[in-house]
């Protein structure tokens, strides 16, 4: 029997994997199409109104028009880097979406060192954009991938220490772990007590994803596009599904260990008790609606602020960031040792 | 003698104008230019787009608007207005515009070709207003972009179809007389000039 529940753990295992990606993919398109609405509509323009109702089917358009363009490769392009550039880089961004749990004790693998995963595949992405860059040989593709890396490995270190605070309050890794912690924490958010780590986590999930206002490898007046700037159809199109799925990643990070993931309010659950069905689709509902606040957030932003300098990237990051969030982990710890 | 009292010594100004008190640095610890700037943008989320769906919904010309070009045609016989005088021929600074005439059997001047290439015009409608019988008039219309050359090259008769298209009788009115006052309606001349236009007196 032993072998029989390894089978069907495999099967219920790969089942998972099929919805999770095709729910991402599918994110990407109406992400894109949220985007493209929001930042149009804040600047007093109407966003995509084309293809379909409101344009809705825009993002489709868009994939279909990528399919059928031609496959461009430089011919003094270093070959197998530059093929293999973008696939590290949907392959790293994919493999986080393994740990997030979306609805209770959901999650392809709710393994123990869950944040620990997401950092290590985030910092991996960071390979894609060098490697792309590199093998690219073009002076655009070149200088992006240099100040993307320079940007991800000191944005990295903000990041991962903004979220100790949040690993000494729930005692665990494991995201479902600290989901639970939060619901019996007294706030049942650790927004509030951790608000220096959220305003940190915030500004380096920017940076880290290469988004405005920390926009500089990708920065279009200097640097044409960036470390894809030799990219086109759908090698071009993994990187930009590989961005959007990194900013779905980090907005469930956020949700996760500061907004209260999937967690409902108490009365939610002495009212729908016994109906697991119903509890747990409130649940993913909960989840979505935060994470869809953490992306119009991104974008909110996106539409206000310009993009900074280069120094002050780098200053920010770790003249600011980094002193805030070990103070953070500093006062988190003292009243954790007091508390307990 | 008066002395003008100009000092060259560079005159130092503050650029900060005031004291940096509490509550500016509580405005820079909390932020607070990036949030009065979102919340800009917040606002301008909920207000009405300025877009206009070109193709779905379009705009009226404006009176006076200087569109597509067009021979007027006497009412009575159907024929062009124009005499063949030349006049717009002459002032168009882009020269654009040719005409070639010739004598009939009773001595008439006719014109044959009435030629205007539209790809060199510089839409200054001098003209029209050049002309002293009111021939040539600028239409409404705008969307008359192409992909051959030829079909932007106008000649006589295409020029009156735009006339028959895309004038109707109140466009007429408001532009050939409000705002293009052809010469054979308004110019009056002073005494003693010498008049050799005679149709004011018929």
């Amino acid at each position: 029997m032993m072998i029989n529940d390894t089978i069907l753990n495999i099967i219920i295992t790969i089942i998972k994997i099929v919805v999770i990606l095709s729910v991402a993919m599918l994110h990407v398109a109406f992400a894109v199409y949220f985007e493209r609405k929001v930042i149009g509509h804040m600047q007093r323009r109407m966003g995509p109104m084309e293809v379909g109702p409101k344009g809705i089917l825009q993002s489709f358009a868009d994939v279909v028009k990528l399919f059928f363009k031609e496959d461009l490769v430089p011919a003094s392009a270093d070959k197998p880097l530059f093929y293999i550039a973008p696939i590290i880089g949907i392959a790293a961004t994919m493999g986080s979406l393994s740990v997030v749990p979306f609805f209770n004790g959901f999650a392809i693998a709710d393994i123990k060192v869950g944040l620990l995963f997401l950092f290590a595949m985030s910092s991996l992405g960071a390979y894609a954009v060098i490697l792309a860059g590199w093998a690219s040989n073009s002076k655009y593709s070149f200088l992006g991938g240099m100040r993307s890396s320079a940007q991800v490995i000191s944005y990295e270190v903000s990041m991962g220490l903004s979220l100790v605070g949040v690993m000494i309050m729930a005692g665990s890794l494991n995201l479902n772990d600290i989901v639970a912690a939060q619901q019996n924490f007294s706030t049942k958010l650790y927004l509030i007590p951790q608000i220096i780590g959220f305003f940190v986590f915030v500004l380096s999930a920017m940076a880290e994803t290469n988004r405005v206002p920390f926009d500089l490898p990708e920065a279009e007046q200097e640097l044409v596009a960036g470390y894809f700037t030799e990219y086109s159809g759908m090698r071009f199109a993994l990187f930009f599904l590989a961005e959007y799925i990194g900013m779905l990643v980090m907005s469930s990070v956020a949700v996760v260990c500061f907004l209260g993931g999937w967690g409902l309010p108490g009365f939610i659950y002495s009212m729908f008790n016994g109906s697991a069905i119903i509890i747990s689709i409130l649940e993913v509902l909960c989840f979505l609606i935060k994470l869809y606040a953490c992306m119009f957030f991104y974008y909110w932003v996106r539409s206000t602020l310009p993009r900074y300098r280069y120094d002050q990237l780098m200053s920010l990051g770790w003249k600011i960031l980094i002193p805030l969030s070990v103070f953070n982990i500093l006062i988190t710890g003292t009243i954790k040792m007091f508390v307990n | 003698m008066k002395k003008h009292l100009i000092s060259h010594e560079p005159k130092v100004v503050s650029l900060v104008e005031k004291d940096y008190t509490f509550i500016d640095f509580l405005k820079t610890v909390f932020l607070w230019e990036i949030v009065s700037g979102l919340g800009l943008t917040l606002s301008a989320l909920f207000k009405k787009p300025v877009t206009m769906q070109y193709p779905h919904e379009k705009k009226e010309s404006k009176p006076g608007f200087r569109g597509l070009h067009a021979l007027v045609r006497k009412p009575d016989t159907g024929e062009a207005r124009c005499v063949g005088c030349g006049l717009c021929a002459a002032i168009c600074p882009s020269k654009c515009i040719t005409i070639y005439t010739s004598e009939d059997a009773g001595s008439d001047k006719v014109v044959d070709r009435y030629e205007l290439d539209i790809l060199r015009c510089v839409f200054c409608s001098f003209c029209v207003e050049a002309c002293p019988y009111g021939a040539i008039v600028m239409t409404k219309h705008y969307e008359y972009a192409d992909y051959s050359k030829e079909a932007l090259f106008m000649t006589k008769e295409k020029l009156l179809k735009n006339w028959d298209n895309y004038v109707s009788e109140e466009d007429a009115k408001v532009y050939f007389k409000k705002f293009w006052a052809p010469r054979e309606e308004d110019f009056e001349s002073h005494e003693g000039q010498a008049v050799f236009r005679n149709n004011r007196q018929q």
